[in-house]
């Protein structure tokens, strides 16, 4: 089959072999990106279409209504989309960061207490705290209370990332050029920023866009530590709020008295579901191609050896 | 300690510590409502049977997706496609059982409505047991090969490139290549997400059990699971101790798998187990 | 391996080790304050002698922006200090975030002073009472609450009395609001006029849900609108209890009701020899269970509403329309006037029943002083405050004059609405409702009329019974799940109850049903003596 091939790079399949390919692949790509198109839809249609017809890709009627009302609803939107920003890019940097030393560490056979930590690590991620004594030590002992590192610092070490990260680094980067870096005088933390580093790229950036995504994607930190400064809540945090409101507004008010009956009513609880999708997952979307380079970059060279 | 107390907090000296010393001891009754009655059992059996299709499937399919994409010439493409295979991960299992709903929805959903258009008998979708099974399958894989898929590419993207054209060389079909290069080479990526799931096999995913079949009763005998068993259980309750003890039980059995399952893969390839 | 797991066990043992002696030494200090503190009633003594304190209060249902906040605060707090020496710290919980955020922070001892809680709430009353949570009120009311001991009416009060940590007793102050229970058919007069009916003569006649009369209505308005409109509205939970006569039992396993104590339909307080009954196993809900899944089969009941997941978003979408003809409600004092605007239709509400008064109307919003506070006896002189003292109360509740509302020149209020927006309060969740002035929209004499009405409210012959399920979790834990299963689809009539009923029945009979029954009706007989 390479023969044939000899006119394209070495390694690729045939022609026929890679429709089919693409025609696997684009048909359940096709499957995962519908939803959201779809979820795009429900946001910019009117409630009165949904009454009529329900959810549907064609609604009867188009409207802003939803985002109006979200952005009426949420005076500091913006002053959260700025929280949410700092804190995914300071929280992904440290804790990649620290991913990648810890699971450095547990890579290398000649560091002792490998297992030990390697345990530690993976007992951790079995047994948790449990939610309340996490919160007791995490408020009372650290400290993390209405200020930004609470939102940063219970995520900060993950230990599935720290198991994935290592396994990247044992397929990809061979002990000898650690011990040939070493006999050539590199320094332990120059043999990692120098040689590691640049050749697991591909594995740190899938672990960054990882962190990145939990940092973005999380609410409940704040619900725990932001009780009286609300003004540092995340957008995530802030949405889910809104819909959380919403939601049980529609599901109690029966017993909770006329205004909130009357506050149930005005909210366009159906497609305010849809629109706080979107306005979260387009920003983290649109920053998503900027992980994605290195990783499938990865693809076309290889590992560079040195 | 929580899961065998009848935790209460000590008002005289709220602190977690003083609490939990001043509980009573209940020894194992924490444990018995999850055994207690048949539908506990059902929901063990589930929660078994899913975890055990979704490791296997949830193995086997992102890695042919990684090698696959892998394989594709033109990367823009392959590209696009990994992005949009990343979207479901944005999508929260409500949302998805909303999509979901506009299909099979009773009064609006789609297909009801072209099977009273075409005549036929209209389905009730919340309340036929058939096809919920595969839903779910394919619902939890539709949601998270996209993210197996994206470790996996990474994992191939670090393996030498000299190692194929050496194979190619010496002749290899590129299916022998994708053999005796790319699969050794991800043999460890593998076997630790494999451990990974391994330890989570008590564990199922709330989401997807508790709102894609959108919580009707009717659907039990296929859609309950232990965390949704014990989520009814904690809204009765809302007793800490009991949901420690469930916890405590899903964990346990995680680790004795977890340490079963290393042992298995460090007979096998010794490089490859976690420790 | 094992021998990590050794160190792991020595350092966890050594580190709970020191700090549970840690914890006694700091905690014991204040064990003997609440209770044993004789002064003379402090509630007259100038503030200027008490010690200044910051009181931490935990809101319910909150609509509160950080500059609002701070707005209001701003002349709240002076007002405070000059009354009582006290500064008010709230924590302006929302409707969505209160539920998990409240449950953790009273696990974790949080330094919170007062708590909103109720029977309704995770933080549930009875049960946190019963676990210590809150401080016992009745040695301190006396002292530090007279006037809210004579202003809030003595059946309120004893709706409140749970066996709590300390014993029987009152572990929070009762909010003065919506305390009595009354369900209504809420019906579309306006469509009703519309199929040719005198709207009058229907509603005052009654509707009685298993009456031919009733179904040729719902028939009558299907036929006229066609096949895709569905006159039926119905929250399942409140059609049962407005199909069968049934009051919830206080304390009742938590979201599933598996307990129903039948009342008479006309004279609440009329003892019909009543009990505590498994809810599932009565013939009264056999008839109820066949009869909504014969009219769920007649296309009356919208599918929408047979889902739960889907029925909330569904009856809100569709009251909002008037889509409707007959729908369930859980009446509130006035609300017939406020629908009627919202829908711009004409909105009646047709009594299924008289209005009465139990546990879980009494212990609907409350206000708890949590174990951790360090100044109960300030905290409940706040709570006194704030119950008698129409200034602070609506000054909390409503804003800054000037800010969040005007006054009008008879004497009611008018909201500045975009201010109000960002300063919204769950009134009943914050005291004395009563003391509030009227809004323009109410009408001056309202809070008479509010006051006529629940006081008319008849006690329920198990009067302020509260269940106590504690002895029953293991049950309960089971029985929640089997009810998962069937409850809801029995009571909205999307399953057959002549096949579904007694898999139901047998079910919860494994599960431990009979058992829980017995206790409660031992508990009942205890508690009437």
């Amino acid at each position: 089959m390479s023969r044939k091939n000899k006119g394209r790079r070495l390694t690729s399949v045939s022609a026929g072999a890679e429709l089919i390919l693409h025609v696997i692949l684009g048909l359940f790509a096709l499957c995962c990106v519908i939803p959201f198109v779809f979820v795009v839809i429900i946001s910019f249609s009117s409630e009165e279409s949904i009454r009529t017809i329900g959810y549907s890709f064609i609604p009867q009627e188009w409207s802003l209504e939803t985002y109006r009302y979200a952005f009426e609803k949420l005076p500091q939107i913006w002053r959260s989309f700025f929280n949410s920003i700092f804190i995914t890019v300071v929280g992904t940097l440290l804790s990649t960061a620290m991913c990648v030393m810890y699971s450095y560490a547990l890579y290398r056979p000649d560091f002792k207490f490998r297992n030990f930590f390697t345990f530690f690590s993976f007992f951790t991620m079995i047994f948790s705290g449990g939610l309340v004594p996490t919160y007791i030590i995490s408020k009372q002992l650290l400290g993390l209370s209405e200020n930004y590192a609470a939102l940063i610092v219970p995520l900060l070490v993950s230990p599935f990332n720290i198991i994935v990260m290592r396994t990247f680094f044992k397929s990809s980067v061979p002990m000898e050029l650690i011990e040939a870096a070493t006999v050539d005088g590199s320094g332990e933390y120059s043999t990692l920023l120098r040689i590691v580093v640049p050749i697991s790229k591909p594995g740190i950036a899938t672990i960054a866009l990882l962190n990145a995504l939990a940092y973005w994607n999380d609410w409940f930190q704040a619900l725990l530590y932001l009780r009286q400064n609300k003004a540092l809540q995340p957008l995530q945090a802030l949405l889910m709020e809104l819909q959380k409101n919403v939601e049980y507004l529609n599901r109690m008010a029966g017993q909770l008295g006329t205004a909130a009956i009357m506050e149930s009513t005005k909210a366009p609880t159906q497609t305010l579901r849809m629109a706080l999708v979107v306005m979260l997952v387009v920003p983290i979307a649109c920053a998503y191609p900027f992980f994605q380079r290195y990783i499938v970059a990865g693809l076309t060279i290889g590992s560079v050896k040195g | 300690m929580l899961a065998f107390k009848n935790y209460k907090i000590n008002p005289r000296n709220p602190t977690f510590i003083s609490s939990l010393f001043n509980s009573a001891w209940v020894k194992f009754d924490n444990f018995k409502f999850l055994f207690m009655t048949e539908d506990a059992w059902a929901a063990i059996r589930n929660t078994l049977v899913y975890n055990l299709v979704f490791i296997v499937l949830g193995v086997i399919i992102p890695v042919a997706f990684a090698i696959m994409m892998n394989e594709l010439t033109k990367k823009f493409v392959a590209k696009t496609y990994q992005t949009l295979m990343f979207f479901p991960y944005f999508l929260s299992w409500v949302v998805v059982s909303y999509f979901l709903n506009a299909f099979l929805d009773a009064q609006y959903g789609l297909i009801p409505s072209l099977q009273a258009a075409a005549g036929g008998p209209v389905t009730n979708w919340y309340t036929t047991l058939g096809p919920w099974p595969y839903i779910l399958v394919f619902s939890n894989l539709w949601k998270n090969v996209g993210y197996s898929t994206i470790l996996y590419l990474a994992a191939i993207a670090g393996i030498d490139a000299t190692q194929y054209e050496a194979a190619a060389i010496d002749g290899a079909t590129k299916w022998q290549q994708i053999r005796h290069v790319t699969i050794p080479n991800l043999r460890g990526m593998i076997a630790i997400l494999f451990i990974l799931n391994i330890g989570k096999i008590f564990n199922a995913d709330f989401g997807l059990f508790y709102n894609v079949p959108m919580q009707n009763g009717a659907l039990f005998p296929v859609t309950q699971v232990v965390d949704t068993y014990i989520y009814y259980a904690m809204l009765n309750t809302g007793n800490i101790g009991m949901t420690s003890a469930a916890g405590l039980l899903q964990n346990v059995i995680g680790l004795f798998c977890i340490l079963g399952a290393n042992r298995v893969i460090k007979r096998i390839d010794s490089e490859s187990a976690l420790f | 391996m094992k021998k990590f797991f050794a160190l792991l066990l020595t350092a966890v043992m050594v580190l709970s080790l020191a700090a549970c002696g840690g914890g006694n030494g700091t905690g014991s200090g204040k064990t003997d304050t609440p209770a044993k503190t004789d002064a003379p009633s402090q509630t007259e003594a100038p503030a200027s002698d008490l010690e200044p304190v910051t009181l931490k209060m935990w809101f319910h249902g909150s609509t509160v922006t950080p500059e609002a906040s701070a707005k209001v605060l701003e002349t709240l707090n002076p007002y405070l200090q000059e009354k009582l020496n006290v500064t008010l710290e709230p924590t302006w919980g929302t409707w969505g975030d209160f539920d998990d955020s409240v449950v953790t922070a009273l696990a974790g001892g949080d330094d919170v002073d007062i708590y909103f809680t109720c029977n309704w709430s995770p933080n549930e009353y009875n049960r946190y009472a019963r676990d210590g949570y809150w401080v016992k009120l009745d040695e301190l009311l006396p002292t530090y609450g007279a006037d809210l001991l004579n202003t809030i009416p003595q059946e309120i009060w004893d709706c409140a009395e749970t066996n709590g940590y300390d014993g029987k007793g009152v572990y929070a102050v009762p909010g003065l609001k919506d305390t009595a229970t009354q369900y209504c058919w809420d019906v579309n007069g306006t469509l009703l006029a519309e199929l040719g009916y005198n709207v009058d003569e229907v509603c005052a006649a009654g509707l009685d849900y298993y009456s031919d009369d009733f179904e040729a209505l719902l028939k009558a308005a299907k036929d006229a609108k066609g096949a895709n409109f569905y006159p039926l509205l119905i929250e399942a939970v409140v059609l049962e209890r407005m199909g069968t006569t049934t009051a919830i039992v206080t304390g009742d396993l938590g979201n599933s009701n598996i307990l129903s104590y039948y009342y008479d339909k006309a004279n609440p307080s009329k003892d019909i020899g009543s009990n505590i009954v498994n809810k599932y196993a009565t013939e009264e809900f056999k008839k109820f269970a066949e009869r909504t899944y014969y009219l769920a089969q007649q296309g009356y009941i919208a599918p929408s509403s047979q889902n739960e997941a889907t029925a909330n978003d569904y009856r809100t979408a569709t009251t909002q329309t008037g889509d409707y003809l007959i729908s369930t409600q859980s009446y509130a004092f006035g609300c017939e006037l406020d629908y009627s605007t919202a829908r711009k239709i004409d909105v009646r509400m047709v009594p299924a029943a008289a209005p009465y008064m139990d546990a879980t109307s009494g212990q609907g919003a409350m206000m708890a002083i949590s174990a951790t506070s360090k100044n109960p006896e300030r905290a409940l002189m706040f709570l006194n405050l704030l119950n008698t003292d129409p200034t602070a109360m609506t000054m909390l509740n409503y804003g800054v004059e000037g800010y969040t509302y005007n006054k009008n020149s008879d004497g009611t209020i008018t909201f500045i609405d975009d201010a109000r927006a960002n300063y919204t309060l769950w009134t009943n969740g914050v005291g004395n409702v009563r003391i509030l002035p009227p809004t323009n929209a109410q009408g001056l004499d309202f809070w008479d009329r509010f006051t006529a009405y629940y006081d008319s409210a008849e006690k329920l012959p198990m009067g302020g019974f509260v269940f106590d399920a504690s002895p029953y979790e293991q049950e309960a834990a089971a029985i929640a799940n089997v009810y998962a299963e069937y409850g809801f689809n029995l009571m909205c009539g999307a399953v057959d109850p002549a096949t579904v009923l007694p898999d139901f029945l047998s079910k919860l009979e494994s599960a431990g049903i009979s058992k829980i029954i017995t206790g409660a009706q031992e508990q009942l007989a205890a508690y009437l003596g």
